[in-house]
């Protein structure tokens, strides 16, 4: 894996086209190059696998004993004092970087108008920026289209086409043509999903992408393989021809499924979220998602509880007898502030209980922590035991309501949560129409945490943000902590309200605010969960 | 169609706008190649059941053993598994792929990966008789195009076909390294030029003509009659005794290479130079070395006179003048070496 | 004239197979208290002094190559034997390991002397399967008589040889491919650096060496090093074998000291003994390297400078001489599917650009050639240059490049053959960013 700069890297002075600049010393030139704001077209390379170095676009000069000479910026490490030429300076770099481009596109199909990739290819990107050449390739040379010769075909024209919507696996299909054999899916199935069923066959210019014939692409990241690949060779089935990308806009959110926290980008048009897509950041996921997390969305329109009474949820809380808050995972700092105040409003006789009934599992080192309570890191820094669901199953019948809030019981395990159906007032707030809110007498339809802005601890201590996407399905929806904090008569209506009352409380939530968490968060010190 | 589901939601200003969700997984469509005709179709594979006698045979099991206890890591002997099971086969079917990645510990698409870049593994049966013409530079000097039109008419088959009779394929490959017996080809594994003595034979300066081609089609068709069935030939050329593999691979009783097999390394190409300064040493410093020290003949006795530092260049003997004799010794490790040759300081020359 | 010393082809023809008689003909003599009173370093040492430089094209000098070898450091060493022969005109190695093996077995003792090694593998390409069955068949006999094994000689040094076949790469002659390949991967070069030297099969230090190079240790061994460096001329030392094919009298396997005049080579009864009719043309050092007109080989001699100087290369030593029946343009479009076909399709210059020129030189073939094809050509084999990982595109380029300046009026005769060669070009405006 290439080493990236950091923060803490080591500043060191090169020469840029003639002028001296600091870059940082411990990563390649293309990242060092990229720090400074100089930008170097790439295909093959990813930041977070293995330098592979066939794509040829990323060359610069360098000066070396024989003079300057071309290299390719993404394995070439940076040294105190190299003299680097890019395209702005030398004629040679430019000339090649066309070169590379024609060569990139002759056997590439052009029919962006019809490829589902077009607005956020790479090849297109690279072609505005480094290529711009008129076609050199006359019809009588003709293209050799890349692909399986199992699946060519000779088209209408009497062209010989490589294979098109070649069933991959279950949710990705290949377009032979479009693949310029980066090798990026392989390696990521390779070196971080760990379970090579990608690879290129054969060679020179009839290489293709395949899996072992008769088998296909299956694994729990194999969509991040889409999200790769530089051009729309490899498209998921969920999303093929559903948006033309330009008409997305794109919020960054937290996937709070999770404890890990998952940082994602929610791409939305018209009210719906049509893809949860990774956003980069290097401590927590990288530029993986899991599938789990990924096609979520699929579900956050269906199945949604209404907004309903208030009144109605008040008159409940009222019943006699103790009351249990068992909180659930997708709880944000914010919701939590607001459970908070609600105790605080029923004094004694209601105690928040915390957890899932599902279980936690090994961690699988990429983009999941395996633990599904979200933000319990979150919980324990507002001062809340973060795992006491146990207790309130021994406990259950010294209760006489249960309010459940984003935590669906009886869906995670209806048999751990058929000893607390002897507690007869039951209340959930909830997103969904949850098993737990057709157990309930009273329900209480929010937002779902994709449409509420907040914050959320992850299992590393990271606080991290989540944003708003104005997908709601119904527009009298409320966020949980307005809604909780209604229930204890101190209404707060923005999220941010609810923050600096989490941050009064909290030392290390001091100083921060909204606009100071960064898009890849704040460390806060000391903090685990 | 999908694209005209959802309810019309919104017509005003010529501006039309489709309230319509994310759809259901687009189920695969029929592949283009299905539609339109493919134009390779693909082999007839047989299953793991059809080849595994010939796959788990005590010999095969054998020869596997010994491939695998010469390389570091399994996935070497990758190549090798592959050879194997085509010697068994006559080809390599996707379960004999996938049983050489087993082998090898690697993954079936990285062994189907490697099987598809070498072009010697076949992927379909052929012929009995696979001639492999060479098309190169030199061989098409020499007249390959002729020889290779000839041997299509004669046989009535194109480059890549098999005669009806299921004996020969006919290909065209790249240089098969004969140049000089240009234009040549390979029967099977044999390289052929000519027949004598009822053996197909590559002597020096004899290239390919027509008549040659008929005098090794007719060894070909003799050879069919005389044998049912071809004669295995051992794909990787024989078995070596005596070798005890790769220290730490599988199978393998070899150890490692010891590291002081060879005698200290003397310190070479001494040479001393006077000039006012004393004497100037130089030598050929090795990488090994520990400590060097250098003598000085003083009568009959060599004696020490200093010890200079293992990255120096040179050595100055401020006592030396032209004919006083040097010697160096080095140290590599516990070792000590035998003394270099002895330098008699030459006076410094102009 | 004294007669022409004979370092690798000496035993060709006398059954030299058998390791009685390579004995007999005075071989394994090294494998004696000559090799076994050497440190590592000084027969390194006397490789360099050899002047020996590395005999499969790119001419490094040997001696250093094993210099760069770390030593002592307790990791295994390998020696991989590049017989991967493949160069469109090269044959040497075939012969040579065909008709004297055991020079080969006992050239990889020394080498593995001199680096500690104790595995070397010979990579034999595929197609050479009976050299395969001779080399075991030599391997056998050498381990039978303990030249191999454990314990050689009664010293402490082991050393094992094993035979690895390929199965059909050229690129696999490309010495980091040629490891991947070793490695049970595709054939396909690495990024340099680090060089196989230091970081090579299984992240281990590894010297890949011709066979050619490992095959004139034993004469210099047995010889000395400045006897070696004798012949030849001052900068190209000692003998090289060549391989003389096409039209010429007698194609075959010649052993000359460098600096031999190519004329002399192609036509001195003692080599390939003259033209077959009128000499059009002479590829000096394997299909890759630019061609010479016959003005150009009355002044060139056969080492690596002179040949440098005339723009072209030693290469692998393949000399390819074509008479004026031959037809350059195909001869170009034979070259163009052989690096086509051979492209290990890593990088993308040469997996899409090898194709691209090979399709516009099959277009002018086929008559259907356009006035501005031949600048087309020329730029895209300037286009390889620098942009790929290893040399097999602008091994391509160059014969382009080479062919065109130098016979520039058969192309335009094969373009003339299309009546609308000058017609305007179709295509001229497609390009994928015109849409948006």
């Amino acid at each position: 894996m290439p080493h990236l700069p950091s923060s803490s890297s080591p500043l060191v002075t090169i020469k840029v086209d003639g002028k001296d600049v600091q870059v940082p010393g411990d990563t390649n030139l293309l990242e060092a190059l990229q720090a400074v704001g100089i930008e170097t077209p790439h295909i093959c390379y990813h930041p977070y696998l293995p330098v592979s170095g066939n794509c040829r676009q990323c060359l610069v000069e360098v000066e070396g004993p024989r003079g300057m000479g071309l290299v390719i910026s993404c394995y070439t490490p940076v040294k105190a004092g190299m003299v680097v030429a890019t395209p702005a300076s030398s004629q040679r770099v430019k000339s090649t970087r066309k070169a590379v481009s024609e060569f990139m596109l002759v056997n590439h199909p052009l029919d962006c108008p019809i490829c589902d990739k077009a607005g956020e290819c790479t090849l297109q990107k690279n072609y505005m920026e480094a290529g711009q050449n008129e076609s050199r390739l006359r019809g009588e040379v003709g293209k050799h289209y890349h692909g399986n010769p199992d699946n060519e075909f000779v088209d209408s024209k009497g062209q010989t086409r490589g294979g098109k919507r070649v069933d991959l696996g279950p949710r990705v299909l290949l377009d032979e043509e479009r693949c310029v054999q980066c090798d990026r899916c392989v390696r990521f199935m390779r070196h971080v999903a760990g379970d090579e069923q990608l690879q290129l066959a054969a060679r020179s210019d009839h290489t293709y992408i395949t899996t072992f014939p008769g088998e296909k692409l299956d694994h729990e990241y194999d969509l991040c393989v889409t999200d790769i690949c530089p051009t729309g060779a490899l498209t998921g089935k969920y999303f093929r021809f559903q948006q033309r990308v330009w008409m997305l806009s794109r919020t960054p959110s937290v996937s709070m499924d999770d404890s890990l926290g998952a940082n994602i980008w929610i791409d939305h048009n018209e009210g719906h979220v049509w893809r949860l897509m990774p956003r980069c950041n290097p401590e927590v996921n990288r530029s993986w998602l899991s599938n789990t997390s990924r096609l979520a969305f699929e579900k956050f329109a269906e199945n949604r509880l209404p907004a309903s009474d208030i009144e109605s949820v008040k008159l409940a809380l009222q019943t006699q007898g103790k009351v249990a808050l068992v909180a659930g995972g997708e709880c944000t700092l914010e919701d939590i502030v607001a459970l908070k105040m609600l105790k605080a409003s029923l004094g004694d006789r209601a105690e928040i209980f915390v957890g899932s009934f599902r279980p936690v599992v090994a961690a699988d080192g990429i983009a999941k922590s395996g633990d599904p309570v979200a933000n319990r890191a979150g919980f324990k820094l507002l001062g809340l035991a973060a795992d006491n669901l146990a207790d309130l199953v021994k406990r259950a019948s010294e209760f006489n309501t249960l309010m459940t809030i984003n935590n669906d019981l009886w869906g995670d395990d209806a048999n751990q949560a058929k000893a607390l159906e002897g507690i007869e007032n039951r209340i959930t707030l909830a997103a969904f129409n949850t098993e737990t809110a057709h157990k309930a007498n009273v329900v209480f339809g929010v937002n779902h945490w994709s449409e509420v802005t907040g914050t959320m601890v992850n299992c590393n201590g990271i606080l991290q943000k989540l944003s708003a996407a104005p997908t709601a399905p119904d527009a009298e929806l409320i966020p949980t902590f307005q809604a909780l904090s209604i229930f204890a008569g101190t209404p707060i209506t923005e999220a941010l309200e609810a923050f600096k009352v989490a941050s009064k409380e909290v030392p290390v939530l001091l100083g921060l605010s909204y606009e100071t968490i960064r898009s890849t968060g704040a460390k806060l010190d000391g903090v685990q969960a | 169609m999908n694209e005209y589901q959802g309810h019309l939601h919104f017509v005003a200003n010529n501006t039309l706008t489709l309230d319509k969700g994310p759809s259901a997984v687009v189920e695969t469509l029929p592949n283009p190649a299905d539609q339109l005709g493919h134009k390779h179709p693909p082999v007839a594979q047989p299953s793991w059941k059809e080849i595994a006698p010939k796959l788990e045979s005590p010999e095969v099991k054998l020869r596997i053993a010994d491939m695998l206890s010469r390389y570091p890591q399994a996935q070497g002997a990758l190549l090798e598994v592959l050879w194997i099971a085509q010697e068994a086969l006559g080809w390599v079917p996707r379960e004999a792929i996938r049983w050489a990645a087993g082998v090898c510990g690697c993954s079936p698409a990285h062994a189907f990966g490697v099987a598809t870049f070498y072009t010697m593994y076949k992927h379909a049966p052929t012929g009995r008789f696979l001639l492999q013409f060479c098309r190169n530079i030199s061989c098409h000097v020499m007249g390959a195009p002729d020889v290779i039109g000839y041997t299509e008419k004669t046989l009535n088959i194109k480059t890549g076909g098999t005669t009806p009779d299921g004996l020969f394929t006919l290909v065209q490959v790249e240089c098969l390294g004969a140049c000089g017996n240009g234009p040549v080809m390979l029967v099977n594994d044999e390289f052929a030029t000519d027949v004598e003595n009822g053996k197909l034979t590559l002597k020096p300066g004899v290239g390919l003509t027509p008549e040659r081609i008929d005098k090794i089609l007719k060894w070909c068709y003799a050879r069919e009659a005389e044998f049912k069935v071809e004669p295995s030939r051992d794909a990787l050329g024989g078995v070596v005794n005596g070798h005890k593999g790769h220290s730490g691979a599988p199978g393998a009783s070899a150890k490692s290479q010891v590291a002081d097999y060879a005698p200290p390394c003397p310190i070479l190409g001494v040479k001393a130079v006077a000039s006012e300064a004393g004497v100037t040493l130089t030598w050929k410093g090795a990488p090994e070395f520990t400590q060097i020290a250098v003598e000085r003949l003083e009568g009959s006795s060599w004696k020490s006179i200093g010890a200079p530092g293992l990255k120096d260049k040179e050595f100055i003997d401020a006592t030396g003048k032209a004919g006083s004799e040097y010697r160096m010794i080095a140290t590599s490790g516990a070792r000590v070496a035998k003394p270099s040759a002895v330098a008699k300081a030459i006076e410094k020359a102009g | 004239m004294a007669e022409t010393v004979k370092v690798c082809t000496g035993n060709f023809g006398k059954g030299a197979q058998d390791i009685a008689v390579y004995r007999k003909l005075g071989g394994y003599a090294n494998i004696s208290s000559r090799l076994f009173d050497l440190s590592q370093f000084e027969t390194i040492d006397i490789v360099q002094r050899s002047g020996l430089r590395g005999r499969g094209g790119a001419g490094f000098p040997t001696g250093m190559k094993w210099s760069f070898v770390p030593r002592g450091t307790g990791k295994p060493v390998y020696i991989v034997v590049n017989a991967d022969e493949g160069e469109g005109g090269t044959f040497k190695d075939h012969r040579l390991m065909l008709e004297d093996p055991h020079r080969l077995i006992e050239g990889l003792i020394i080498a593995a002397w001199a680096l500690g090694a104790r595995s070397a593998y010979i990579y034999v390409r595929g197609e050479f399967l009976p050299s395969i069955e001779t080399l075991n068949k030599a391997l056998n006999e050498a381990y039978a008589e303990h030249l191999l094994g454990e314990n050689i000689g009664g010293t402490a040094f082991s050393f094992d040889i094993f035979v690895h076949r390929g199965a059909g790469a050229y690129i696999c002659g490309e010495e980091t491919a040629l490891i991947n390949s070793l490695e049970g991967q595709k054939g396909q070069p690495r990024l340099k650096p680090p060089f196989p030297a230091v970081n090579g099969a299984w992240q281990l230090p590894t010297c890949v060496n011709n066979v050619e190079t490992l095959m004139a240790l034993p004469w210099i061994f047995e010889h000395s090093p400045e006897a070696y460096a004798a012949m030849g001329t001052p900068r190209s030392n000692g003998t090289k074998v060549f391989c003389v094919s096409g039209n010429v009298k007698k194609p075959g396997v010649y052993e000359a000291p460098l600096g031999i005049p190519l004329m002399e080579m192609l036509t001195s009864s003692e080599y390939a003994g003259g033209i077959e009719g009128t000499l059009k043309g002479v590829v000096p050092g394997g299909s890759s390297t630019p061609v010479l007109l016959p003005s150009e080989c009355e002044k060139a001699i056969l080492d690596y400078e002179s040949l440098a100087a005339l723009k072209t290369m030693l290469g692998s030593g393949a000399i390819i001489a074509f008479n004026e029946k031959c037809d350059v343009v195909q001869l170009l479009g034979v070259l163009g599917n052989f690096y086509t076909h051979e492209s290990c399709g890593q990088c993308t210059p040469c997996r899409e650009g090898t194709g691209f020129a090979n399709r516009v030189m099959h277009a002018l073939l086929r008559g259907e050639g356009h006035d501005g094809d031949l600048e087309l050509l020329l730029s895209i084999a300037d286009q390889y240059n620098g942009t790929t990982i290893c040399p097999l595109a602008p091994a391509l380029g160059m014969p382009i490049t080479a062919f065109i300046s130098k016979y520039r009026s058969e192309f335009e005769a094969y373009i003339a053959k299309n009546p609308n060669h000058a017609s305007p070009r179709v295509n001229a405006t497609i390009r994928p960013g015109a849409f948006w």
